[in-house]
Parts: structure tokens; sequence; C-alpha cells
């Protein structure tokens, strides 16, 4: 028996355990174990990720249609499954306490809740583990509907957004089958390495089809744009823990597969050759500007919710388009800039949404323009998000800034301003959202009604801790997650970044984040003993202020959270034009339409004469094949 | 040892250069206006005054963390900035980095205005923020364009290609002029005042803010101009052959703002985004073609 397959085996327990024992009260804790005792696993074979050994493979496998199925994990699945069992390890941790009692006391299914994570924990290592094409779509396919569990959770509205993604995402499967089904009629074999043989050989056209196929399947999945509609009403209906799991690790496995099927199989420098007449645009161009689109236009729309976890789930459709940004330009450092960003977006997002989970917890609300002034009753709260916006918005000194540092750098390097600018608008668009987010949670005036809450329990803390721990701690030595990240681009064809513990070390401008977050410290140190100097401070009430004339208390209405930039949005309000939305809703009239006249065909106009023809053509197209 | 005396030298260096230049622009504009202007310590006396009043008004923790954030992340900023004789940690970094350790105090500034609770102050910070955003688009093409024609984002490394050969402002002119274009909104100075309000402290982000707090931002004033001179005369005008020239140089970058602040009337914040995205954007895509293709 292999590491994996134990590995395996203990996700299966997990499921089986939370099937039987779901309702009582202890499950959360031991799920919590086994999930610790899953993670435990996975790093005794950390040395894959280091060293490059070889995959460990399962002892299982079976032969359908003279296909081999097996499953081994390889540098770059264990690499998406530390990211999985971590976040999953710790969300299972915060419900297990406090907040779960809170949310079955609420009507909430505890059981559904934790056999649902199990699920999605079995079927995305089962994913990440796919040895070939067969048993990749396999996994594709459970993880697919262990999401749709996860979030049709919670109420009516959860279970009509939990629908709309399992639309697109059969969708998407259908995509990829019909790219896996080419694949087949061309060579037969849908080993790995049969069509990486293959596909150099295939002709351009035959070359288009089946990355367009394979990218926008996988591409539902990670929600790129235009297929990003499902994603944020989806992540923000689901349960608190169980969106920071979706949020920081699900949709990665779109990236995953695009990786494994698109970048590692096709290879970037064929896509790159692949390009229509007069060569003025790639395939790999048109991956880095879906890319960029995807960062730019859903972190404009987070800009513009009014609720903290649509926001939130706004900018995870965002991020993602770095990681796909960083990966299509594919150079070292960009490539590395994308895979770390898995890494550092899971930690922060899955922080986040733990956060805002929490407020919902003790508030009731997570509807920004019903909050405000909670850092006085949730200071340690207030400072767990601010970790988390610090690393989503990509400033120094968390984790988020070194990723994105390598994308810029690599920009730079491969000379291409508009994707630059892209990134950086994308940046700047996220700063000014996730300021709004923070401010109109935790800062501002404290409402009335939230004048007695009180901070939330060690239970719900600890796994926030420890992610902001991680947040912090892979900013000032990115070269932990780098190691990983090496080994992943080693197994992927990529060329392998070389780092150093802090960062990067090359010749015209490297980064080490050692020092930088050292003297940023000592900066802030500085800062501090300046202050102190200064006249001693006396502390007065918030509503203790200026407002020119006006007198502020808890009964008037702090008004400035509604239509925070104001200015802003008198710009760039009319270039909202919810295009997207649109489309999806033209589509969904025409397929109205086409299934109404078919069912008019079948149902009133002589079926039985439809039926006749039907056999006719189908009996002469048989007769003239033979 | 030498890199620890740096350490300590850069950001006190950047201190007195920046309140000099607060003189400097005081003096402008006082010259501009017929006046005689402050007398030569009065920066210092200011920052004395605000640090050792007897009223300090503080609105919680977030409100003095903001301000200590303020004022740490310039002086962490100034190690990343070479000056003549000293690299400091510009090895460590490089530009991009630079340009987003700047946005650090931004961020402390915008925590402690938001912890005051007062809507004035409020929304002086969501038009800081916007502002940010006007001007940082076209700032960021300059940079990248900067660092793609010097090939390298190390500012020694650009200062040294520099002095063995043309300055920036000779090999990419567009890229320097777009760059003038976005200081004074960088800067806060007029037009772009808008956000700071000087005028019309009841509706900005100093509106809680007296005694040491204003203090904070006094001296964090001082250190942007100092870190935006320096760094335009890094990228466009050659760096700091030795100390004198590299003073003339820095002066003259964030004088040159000043001199024609008042030609202009004010921008609104939503004037100020077309104001931002129309000429410095537009020169800055022109100079980045000029200098690619």
């Amino acid at each position: 028996m292999s590491a994996f397959d134990l590995l395996l085996g203990l996700a299966a327990v997990g499921v089986a355990y939370a099937w039987v024992f779901g309702r009582h009260a202890r499950c959360g804790w031991i799920i919590t174990l086994v999930y610790a005792i899953q993670f435990g696993v996975l790093l005794s074979m950390g040395g894959l990720a280091y060293s490059g050994r070889t995959p460990v493979a399962a002892s299982f496998g079976f032969q359908f249609l003279g296909q081999s199925l097996h499953w081994r994990l390889d540098a770059v699945g264990w690499f998406f499954a530390l990211i999985t069992l971590g976040v999953a390890l710790l969300a299972s941790g915060f419900m297990a306490g406090e907040w779960g009692r809170t949310w079955r006391a609420r009507g909430g299914s505890l059981r559904g809740l934790h056999l649902a994570l199990a699920l999605n924990v079995f079927a995305m290592l089962v994913l990440l583990a796919s040895g070939d094409l067969l048993s990749l779509f396999i996994g594709w396919e459970l993880v697919s509907w262990a999401s749709y569990l996860l979030m049709a959770l919670d109420g009516v509205r959860a279970r009509d957004a939990a629908l709309r993604y399992l639309t697109y995402a059969l969708a998407g499967a259908m995509a990829i089958l019909a790219g896996i089904v080419l694949l087949w009629v061309e060579g037969g074999d849908l080993a790995f390495d049969a069509v990486a043989r293959l596909l150099p050989g295939l002709p351009d056209g035959r070359l288009w089809l089946l990355v367009l196929l394979f990218a926008s399947g996988f591409g539902i999945k990670m929600g790129l744009l235009p297929f990003h509609l499902w994603q944020p009403k989806a992540y923000a209906l689901t349960p608190g823990p169980g969106a920071a799991f979706l949020g920081a690790i699900s949709s990665r496995m779109g990236l995953f597969a695009l990786l494994v099927v698109v970048i590692r199989l096709f290879g970037l420098d064929r896509l790159a050759g692949l390009s229509v007449p007069f060569g003025l645009f790639s395939a790999r161009d048109l991956l880095a500007w879906v890319g960029v689109l995807t960062i730019v236009l859903p972190t404009f729309t987070a800009l513009r919710q009014q609720d903290a976890r649509r926001l939130l789930a706004w900018h995870g459709v965002g991020q993602t388009g770095y990681m796909l940004l960083g990966v299509a330009v594919g150079s070292d450092l960009a490539s590395a800039g994308g895979l770390m960003h898995v890494f550092n977006h899971a930690s922060y997002q899955a922080l986040l949404f733990l956060v805002v989970a929490g407020i919902l917890h003790r508030t009731g609300t997570t509807d920004l323009n019903r909050l405000g002034g909670l850092v006085a009753r949730m200071p340690l709260s207030f400072f767990l998000m601010l970790v988390g916006i610090i690393g989503l918005a990509g400033l120094p000194p968390m984790n988020g800034f070194v990723s994105k540092w390598m994308i810029y750098r690599a920009l730079i390097d491969a000379g291409s301003p508009l994707l630059f600018i892209g990134a950086v608008i994308g940046t700047l668009g996220t700063i000014l959202s996730v300021y709004k987010l923070l401010h109109n949670c935790f800062l501002g005036q404290l409402r009335l009604e939230h004048q007695d809450i009180e901070e939330l329990r060690w239970t719900q803390l600890v796994p926030m801790l420890l992610l902001a721990g991680v947040v912090f701690v892979t900013g000032w030595f990115p070269g932990l997650v780098l190691d990983w990240v090496g080994a992943a681009q080693a197994a992927l064809g990529l060329p392998v970044l070389a780092h150093t513990l802090g960062g990067v070390a090359r010749a015209h401008g490297g980064l080490d984040m050692i020092w930088l977050v050292g003297v940023l410290l000592g900066g802030f140190g500085v800062g501090a003993l300046v202050f102190l100097l200064g006249g001693r401070a006396r502390r007065v009430h918030p509503l203790d202020n200026y407002a020119g004339g006006h007198f502020l208390d808890s009964h008037t209405r702090y008004q400035y959270s509604d239509d925070f930039y104001a200015g802003l949005m008198h710009r760039i309000g009319p270039w909202y034009r919810g295009l997207f939305q649109r489309g999806e809703e033209a589509l969904v009239a025409w397929v109205d339409l086409l299934s109404l006249a078919m069912q008019g065909l079948y149902r009133q106009a002589r079926p039985a004469l439809w039926l006749v023809a039907a056999l006719v053509v189908s009996l002469s197209w048989v007769l003239g094949a033979a | 040892m030498r890199l620890g005396f740096e350490l300590v030298m850069m950001p006190l260096l950047a201190f007195v250069i920046g309140l000099l230049m607060v003189l400097l622009l005081r003096r402008i504009g006082a010259r501009l206006q017929r006046r005689v202007g402050p007398p030569f310590l009065q920066p210092l006396y200011d920052v004395v005054k605000l640090y050792a009043k007897r009223t300090q008004v503080s609105h919680g923790l977030i409100h003095e963390i903001g301000i200590v954030m303020a004022v740490g992340g310039y002086v962490a900023t100034e190690t990343l900035l070479p000056v003549p004789g000293m690299n400091g940690l510009a090895d460590k970094g490089g530009v991009i980095t630079l340009a987003y350790m700047m946005m650090v105090p931004s961020l402390g500034l915008a925590l402690g205005v938001g912890q005051c609770a007062n809507p004035n102050g409020s929304i002086g910070i969501a038009r800081a923020l916007t502002a940010m955003l006007a001007y940082d688009i076209p700032f960021m093409l300059v940079i990248f364009g900067a660092a793609w024609v010097y090939g390298t984002t190390d500012l020694s490394e650009i200062i040294a290609l520099q002095q063995h050969g043309a300055w920036g402002v000779e090999r990419m002119p567009l890229l320097a002029l777009a760059g003038l274009m976005t200081l004074p909104a960088l800067m806060g100075k007029q037009p772009f005042e808008i956000y700071v309000a000087p005028a019309e402290i009841a509706t900005g982000p100093m509106v809680e803010m007296g005694g040491k707090f204003l203090g904070g931002l006094f001296v964090m004033q001082a250190f942007q101009l100092y870190t935006l001179g320096v760094l335009y005369a890094t990228l466009f005008l050659g760096g700091g052959e030795n100390w004198p020239l590299f003073l003339v140089k820095i002066f003259a970058v964030v004088s040159i703002p000043m001199t024609i602040a008042w030609l202009y009337p004010r921008y609104r914040t939503e004037d100020m985004l077309s104001a931002m995205w129309r000429w410095p954007l537009l020169t800055a895509l022109l100079g980045i073609a000029m200098v690619m293709i």
C-alpha cells in the first residue's frame, strides 16, 4: 500500500464518518483530526516536492475500453493537495466549535456541511492524482458534483445559484469530453505521454479546436471571462467555512487541469506557434489576455458590491486572472509567480472568508451598509482582516505582494506594457475595494445594535490566526513556498525559477523579502518611537468629533459607506454595461425558445410522423454506411 | 556595519531634505503671491510644535497605528532609494517594490482616518484612494518604460547606466514628460489637491487630526516630497553624481510642479480621473511606443 493509498483511504474514512456520525456533537473535532492525519501523511510525502522524486502511484487502477486508468500524485498534484488539505483542516476546525453549534441551532445541516466538505476533499485528491485523461475526467466530474453539494446547503437562493453553477459545469464537462473524444479519434490512446507524443504532429486547425475546447472547459471551473458569472453568487451564498474552502482552492482545480493538459501536454512553445493569420495573435496571447481581462473586469465589479461575501467572491474571480497570466507568460519568473499566487490566494482568501463568516455569525449580516465600527468590539478580527486585505491587495509585507511582484517583473522582461498595466489596474482596483470592505465593516461608526457584541471564540480565532501567520510568514520568507513551486514547475516542464529563502536573486533587479520586511518592521518601530516622543494623547469617544457644526451620535447614521467611491463612479459608472449578464440572459432566452420549439415538434405536431422520419433517416444512414 | 550606518542615515537625510523641500515649496508659493514666505526653520518649528502640543486627541488604537504606519512606511521606503555614496537596500527591492512600498503609508493614513468615525474624513480617504487610481496608472507605465529601457529594476544600476551614458530624459523624453505631468498629483499639490483639501480641513482626511497626529502627517508629506524628487531624478536625470548636484536636481524636480501649481483651477475628483487618464496616460503610452518600436 502506497502513501497515496493511505491518503485516499483516510479521505474516504472522513466521508464515511461524516455520513454516519455527522449528527454527533463531537463529529466536527474528529473529522478535523482525520484531516490533520491526512495533512501529516501528505507532508510525509513532502520529499516529493523538494527533490523531484518519482510520483507516488496508487496501487489500484483498472482497464476501460482498452485504456488503463491509473492515479499518481506528482509535484503539481502535491502542491495543490497541500493547499486543499490545509484549508480543509482549518475550515473544519472553524466549524467544529461554536460556529457549528450556532449554525445547527439556526436550522442548518452541520452533517451536510461536514459531509460535503469531506466529499470535496476526496474528489479533489482523486482529480489531483489523475494519471491519464480518462481518470482526469472522472476526477473532474466528482469535483463538480461535490462542489454543487457544498454550494446548495443554505436555502433556496443558494440552491438556485448552485444550479446555475451546475449548468455551467456541465457545459464545461461536455467541452472537455469533446476534446477527449477528439484526441481518442486521433490517437486512440489517452495516457498523458501518448497524447503528448501525438499533439505536435496535429495540424494547426485541429490544435486550435482542442485548445479552445479544453481551455473553455477548464476555464469555466476557474471562472475565467466570459464564463465567470456563476461563481460570485454561488460562493457568496455558501456557508462561511465552505465558502472559505471553495474560494481558496475549489476553482483552482480548473487551473490544475489547465496546467497538466494545456500547458504540459501542448507545451507553451507550441501554443505560441499556434497563431491566427499574419501571426498577430497566438493561442498563448489569447490565454494571457483572457487572464488580464479576468483580472480587471471582475475586480471593478467587486468594487461595486454592497455585500462583503459577494465582494470577496468577485475578487476570487479577479485573482484567478493573475495565476493564468503568470502561467501563460510562461517564463521562469512569471510561471513561478502564477503558481505561487495559487498558494498565496488560498491563504488570504480563506482567511477573509472566515473573518466575514465570523462577522455574519456575530452580527447576522454581511451587508456593508449595515456594519461599521466593529473594531471596538472585535479588535482581533479587525487585525486578521487587515492582514488578509493587505495580502489580497498585494502590498508588502504580505505574501500576495511577492507573487504579484514576480508577475510584474516578468512582464517587464517580456516587454508587454499592456498586460503589465492591466495587472497594475487590477491591483489598484483591489486596494480601493478592500479598503471599502475593511472600512465599512470595522471602521467608521459603531451601530447601536452592535454595541454589545463580543469577539469571536478561540475555536474560530485559532484557524484564522494560523492562516494570518501563513500569509505573513510566506511573505517574509517566500522561499518556503518557492521550493514547492519550483518542483511543480519542473513537473510541468516549465523553466524552474532559481530562488533564495528571501525571494528571487537575479541580475538586474531581484527581490529579498527578508530585508524588505525587516526594514519595514524597523520603520514601523521608528514611527512608533517618534509617535511616543510626542505629547501624551487623550482617548476620546469615537463620536466626539468635528463635523462642521453638526453633531454625530449613534442615532445619526454614518452616511458615508453607501456609494463609497462616488467620484470614481461618476466617471466610470457608465462603463459598467452588464454585457456578460445580458449575454447570459440572451443565451438562456435562445435555449428556452429552442426547447419550446422542440417541444412543439414532438408534443403537438404529429409525433408519430417525426418518429417515422427519424427512423427512416437513421436507417438509411446505417445502410448507407454499410 | 556600513549597511547599518546607511539604514540609519538615509531616512534621517530624507527627513532633513524633505523639510527643506517643504520650505522651498512654501517660499515659491509665497513669492508667486508676492509674500515674503516663512523663515528658514519654520518647517522644523511646525513639527516640534505639533508633537509637543498639550492637547492630543486620539480616537483609538487604530488611529495611532495608522499614523505610525504612515511615518514608518516612508522611513522604510527611504532605504530603497540610492543617494550619492549610499545604496542602502536598493538591490534588494528595486523600483517596483519602491512604488508599492509608497502605498503602505497611504494605507496607514486611510486606517487612521477610518477609525475616527468622521464621515468627512472618510470622504477624504475615498477621494485620496480614487486619486491614487488616477495617477498611478500613468505613473506605473512610466516606471515600466524606464525599467524596460534600462533593462533592470535595480535603481543603483539605473543610476550607473545613466552616468556612463545618456540620461533617461534624453533616451525617453516622452516618458520623462509623462512622469512630470503626474508629479503634481503624486505630490497632492495644486491643482490636484482636492483629496488633501488643505483649504477646507472639514472635508478631508485631516479633519480629526491634530497635535502629533497632524505632525506625523506633516513628516509623511516631507518624506513624500523627497521620495518623489529622488525617484524622478534617479529615473530620468542621472541620479546623484555628488551631493551638491544631487540636491540641485531633486529640488528642481519638486519645484517644477509648484511653480505652475496656481495656473489651473482645482480639479474635482472625477475630473482628476479624466485629466490623469488623458494626457499623461497618452504621453506615457506614446513614450513606450517610441522606445519599444
